[in-house]
């Protein structure tokens, strides 16, 4: 059993908030990833938990206990970091074998361990090869083998796949997914790339600038997210965000001839939630958006971007908003070209300008 | 009694340490190790201090017993050191006593009457300072500079016979200086370097090369090779891959060596005392040399050494921050 | 990276003009390294042959006569001479003892400044100004301090009674404070470090300030009649041969141990903060860690300064020549101050000097291959 629990953890640089105060509580086997771009406190947090960096405040629980001041070998969890830390006078073998000499284990025990561990990574054929020979792929999994040996109650893992290829990093995604699953451990992934996060999360965590945005299933942070730097952060390209303004039932978009029609049910909260003012952001995904000759919106083609199997169209809306509209085939437009798109309205989300938040209606429960 | 383990340090900390870096156990040796390090550096200086208190020593406080920590100062070591005098002979004395009076002498005749002497003259000391500063700032730089390259080429390159050059080159240090100067010797005096401050110059930029390119090529070996191959697939040429990579990171390396390059060709005394005479001399051999009114003038030899001294602290102490600075790995974050 | 539109083109480093020349590879490695070479043969190979071609005379530089050919004769004399063989163990003695503990202290030095205190920085500077005296003038200056009737290194010494006390009275609250944490923790080592300590309290103590004490002997340091006279081996008029070597040692030792210290200092920076940490979570113990990270990463610049100070411990001459002068007698009569006494003191036996200069250029040579050779095995170049 593995859960672990933050309660309003937080650290301070001097006067700096790395983080702010944090709470978070964390299944058991859990796959999560802490997200967000550089400098917005997913690393800190991580290390906090492993004991790598003291906590300014609150508490650290793993399985109800509390291990906020505990050494980090005391926590019984493993590390995997950005840049492997190799060993690099030590080979293949010794490397994966260090924690277990640490601890003082058996020869035996300990070549018992590395062999099951170099079957699991497909490492065999490197065990005595030294770090420094390796390509990137390969420290990486040396890496996660030498985690892996301890059995450790949780995973804590520093954006491993970072300094590795494009191509690279999509196959290591998925062995450390299924590492994941074959482990049932407890795993904590922090990365910038959200398209990484969508790919492994159970959930994610999202966040900005010390703060927690938001954090839950990867459909949740997806479809539904609970602030702009969600909207915008998840998603490439992120959520499309205009402002406009509510009036008579009809968001107001800046350009000719843009309103559109808000559904119904929708229209108590929002009033609710404005109080009176009448900006309003409203907010949809690429492919949320068709076009049609019948639509209600309208805008000039700015950029055509042709991905094979998709295209994404790039539409001026009012030489203010550009907005990224999905197609799901490859067809070519004209530049400048005139169009008109339809949104999808259950895809369709709201936010308040001066909140940030989005603004929510009461679901009706299934 | 705190419990570290459940309750923590008792004050939240602001800094970036980790968990057990915090621990009362960890504060303490924290505190001890700047004790120890302090404890260790004065006991190092005694000498220093020892040496500092004796150019200012009158020679009888020099000799006493037990030897003397509180003495009246004196000045007599500095003007010794630089000043050329004679002995008063007995029919002046009495002139000079008069002049001491009525405060015709400056200070500098007054302390040199006190020990029974006159002045006649500026030593070359100052004369010899400069030599040293010309001699061995320059020798430095070249020996620094050349061993530089060819370590870069040594480390990062298969040469041809590179364990072979590389010994070459660390054998022109092992031949002890006291043989080899006769050969030198005559070797200058054919190339009328003899007495030359280019002589010199050259001839310690070849004795520090041994060791600057050595040193040298062992911090360079330090330095990921990764970054300069990342520069290079990017169009860098060779020549700004190493000015533009490898030196920032090598500073550390370079500061080090420089130092002690700087510090070989400052104090060397065989050579000098062997090659040159009068017009490239550098001080080391006149201050070991100060042969006084009654022996060594070992408060002349102690102002000699002190003043002799200070340059070469002053360059490490502005290079300090360099010395002490990590190379940077991985810390190269998008 | 994300599929951004148009216009980004990567930037490449000057690709602005095609025609560039760029040296290549070949040219930047002759580049490199010729000038050095070109400058070390120039000013090398005479002085080395000339240096051997005297080594075959009988030549003598003060006399006006031209060098006589004698073949091999100063070599056999050389090496049949005892005295030499002598003179060539206690350079290996000196060599052993001073390098050795120059290592120890230096690389000490080098792990307690590592972190990052209050004047760190300034009190590095202050240990290396040792290094930075002029080693004839060190040597004078410690014959100063040796020196029973008014030196002062009696004097320290016999003031380090009091630092005996003060460590006794440091065992005594360490015992304290170690069986209070027993209490609490339970540990058993706890309890046996504490006994110890206090054991080691008590006994000193008691010896401090019996009669039989051992420390007594300490206050005659301030009396030159029965204190150690290092620099004639003798301690209160008894000769204790081999004190003189060491009282060079002590010196060499501390004039270079900041040396080694620097070297050491830069490698342990150079060894990343995640390596630690890494072993940490690990739950590798502070001994584990030094054993199996520090050291093996230190090794090869600690390795180049241990050659290059056994080198200069082979050639050591200014410092025992200003102190010692090779006495007393020849207890600290090195080789290199041999080599300079039959060179330029008296005979002036040139050709002679020169063999032995060979002969001792082969002994390092020998000597520094192995380092080397370790060296590279433990770079793992294959």
């Amino acid at each position: 059993m593995a859960e672990i629990e933050l309660k309003k953890v937080e650290k301070q640089f001097g006067d700096f908030h790395a983080v702010k105060p944090l709470d978070l509580k964390i299944n058991d086997g859990e796959f999560i990833v802490l997200l967000g771009p550089s400098g917005c406190g997913k690393t800190t947090t991580l290390r906090m938990i492993s004991g790598l960096e003291t906590v300014s405040g609150g508490d650290i629980l793993l399985d109800e206990r509390k291990i906020t001041w505990l050494h980090p070998s005391e926590r019984d969890i493993a590390f995997v970091f950005q840049l492997y830390a190799l060993y690099p006078h030590l080979s293949v073998r010794q490397n994966i074998a260090f924690p277990l000499q640490a601890e003082g284990e058996s020869r035996d025990l300990i070549n018992k361990r590395v062999d099951e561990v170099v079957d699991v990574l497909r490492i065999r054929h490197l065990l005595n090869a030294r770090p420094g020979k390796l390509s990137g792929g390969d420290q990486q999994r040396v890496a996660l083998a030498r985690a892996l040996v301890r059995r450790p109650k949780a995973f804590l893992m520093d954006e491993p796949l970072g300094a590795l290829d494009a191509d690279f990093r999509e196959s290591m995604r998925a062995e450390i997914k299924q590492l994941h699953i074959d482990q049932h451990a407890t795993t904590v992934y922090v990365t910038h790339d959200q398209i990484e996060a969508m790919a492994m999360g159970d959930r994610i965590v999202v966040m900005s600038e010390a703060v927690l945005q938001q954090a839950g299933s990867p459909e949740e942070v997806y479809y539904k997210p609970a602030n702009l730097f969600v909207a915008n952060f998840i998603g490439s390209p992120g959520m499309n965000l205009i402002n406009g303004k509510i009036s008579e039932g009809k968001v107001v978009m800046p350009g000719i001839d843009n309103r559109y029609t808000i559904p119904n049910d929708w229209l108590d909260p929002l009033h609710e939630d404005l109080n009176g003012s009448t900006d309003l952001i409203i907010g949809f995904r690429p492919e949320c958006a068709h076009l049609s000759t019948e639509g209600d919106l309208v805008g000039t083609v700015y950029a055509v971007d042709l991905h094979g199997a998709y295209t994404m169209l790039h539409i001026n809306m009012n030489e203010h908003d550009i907005v990224h509209i999905r197609e799901d085939r490859m067809v070519k437009h004209a530049l400048g070209e005139n169009v008109r798109f339809n949104l999808d309205k259950d895809m369709v989300r709201y936010f308040n300008p001066k909140t940030e938040n989005a603004i929510y209606r009461r679901e009706v429960v299934q | 009694m705190s419990n570290f383990r459940e309750d923590g340090p008792g004050y939240p900390v602001t800094e970036a340490t980790r968990v057990d870096k915090v621990s009362p156990e960890s504060r303490i040796l924290g505190k001890m190790r700047a004790l120890i390090v302090a404890i260790i550096a004065i006991v190092m200086l005694i000498p220093v201090f020892v040496m500092i208190m004796t150019s200012f020593k009158a020679r009888s406080d020099i000799v006493s017993v037990p030897p003397t920590v509180v003495f009246k100062p004196s000045l007599e070591g500095f003007v010794f050191l630089f000043t050329e005098r004679a002995v008063v002979a007995k029919a002046r004395q009495a002139d000079f006593k008069a002049a001491a009076e009525t405060g015709e002498l400056n200070i500098i005749e007054r302390v040199a009457f006190e020990a029974g002497q006159e002045v006649t003259g500026p030593s070359d000391y100052v004369t010899r300072l400069k030599n040293s500063l010309i001699i061995a700032g320059l020798s430095t730089i070249f020996s620094v500079s050349l061993g530089l390259f060819a370590a870069y080429a040594f480390s990062r390159f298969d040469v041809l016979g590179k364990d072979d050059l590389l010994f070459f080159i660390l054998s022109t240090r092992m031949l002890p200086a006291v043989v080899v100067t006769i050969p030198l010797f005559l070797m200058f005096r054919q190339l009328n370097l003899n007495d030359t401050h280019i002589g010199m110059v050259l001839l310690y930029t070849v004795f520090n090369l041994s060791l600057a390119t050595w040193l040298l090529k062992g911090f360079i070996d330090e330095i990921p090779i990764e970054y300069e191959e990342a520069a290079l697939v990017d169009g860098y040429s060779r020549w700004q891959t190493f000015h533009k990579i490898v030196l920032p990171q090598a500073v550390t390396g370079i500061a080090a060596t420089t130092v002690f390059c700087l510090i070989f060709a400052w104090n060397e005394y065989a050579f000098a005392l062997m090659l040159t005479s009068e017009n490239a001399r550098t001080a080391p051999p006149s201050i070991a040399t100060m042969l006084g009114r009654g022996g060594i003038e070992w408060s002349a030899i102690a102002a000699g050494s002190l003043g002799f001294l200070i340059p070469v602290v002053i360059v490490v102490f502005a290079l300090r921050n360099y010395l002490l600075r990590g190379v940077t790995f991985g810390a190269v974050r998008k | 990276m994300s599929i951004e539109s148009t216009e980004a083109v990567v930037q490449k480093p000057d690709q602005k003009k095609p025609q560039r020349r760029q040296l290549s590879d070949r040219a930047i490695v002759n580049l490199f390294i010729w000038p050095a070479l070109i400058l070390l043969i120039a000013m090398n190979v005479f002085p080395l042959f000339y240096s051997l071609y005297l080594g075959f005379t009988d030549y003598s530089a003060i006399t006006r006569q031209q060098p006589q050919w004698v073949a091999f004769e100063n070599f056999s004399k050389i090496l049949n001479d005892e005295l030499l063989w002598k003179y060539f163990a206690t350079t290996g003695r000196f060599a052993l003892l001073s390098v050795g503990l120059q290592t120890i202290v230096g690389f000490s030095l080098a792990m307690l400044v590592n972190h990052k205190f209050k004047g760190s920085g300034l009190l590095t500077t202050l240990i290396l100004i040792p290094m930075m005296i002029s080693p004839v003038v060190v040597g004078l200056f410690w014959k100063l301090m040796y020196n029973p009737t008014f030196g002062f290194f009696n004097l320290l010494i016999g003031y380090t009674k009091f630092l005996f006390l003060a460590f006794f009275a440091a065992s005594l609250f360490a015992a304290y404070f170690l069986i209070k944490r027993y209490i609490s923790k339970k540990k058993i080592y706890l309890l046996i470090t504490g006994i110890l300590f206090g054991v080691l309290g008590v006994v000193g103590f008691l010896a401090y300030f019996s009669d039989y004490s051992l420390f007594g002997f300490l206050s005659g340091f301030f009396n030159p009649s029965t204190a150690p006279d290092m620099l004639a081996s003798r301690f209160a008029g008894t000769p204790v041969p081999g004190m003189a070597l060491w009282a060079v040692v002590i010196v060499d030792v501390w004039m270079w141990s900041p040396f080694v210290m620097l070297l050491v200092l830069s490698g342990l920076k150079a060894i990343p903060d995640y390596l630690y940490e890494a072993a940490a979570i690990d739950r590798a113990s502070s001994w584990f860690q030094f054993w199996r990270i520090t050291l093996p990463q230190v090794a090869p610049l600690l390795l180049i300064a241990i050659l290059f100070r056994t080198i200069e411990a082979f050639k050591a001459f200014d410092l025992v020549m200003g102190m010692t002068g090779g006495g007393p007698g020849d207890q600290t009569e090195l080789i290199s101050v041999n080599l300079y006494r039959q060179a330029f003191l008296g005979q002036w036996r040139t050709g002679r000097a020169s063999a032995l200069a060979y002969i001792i250029l082969i002994i390092i040579i020998a000597v520094s291959n192995l380092y080397i050779r370790y060296l590279n095995q433990m770079k793992g170049e294959d």
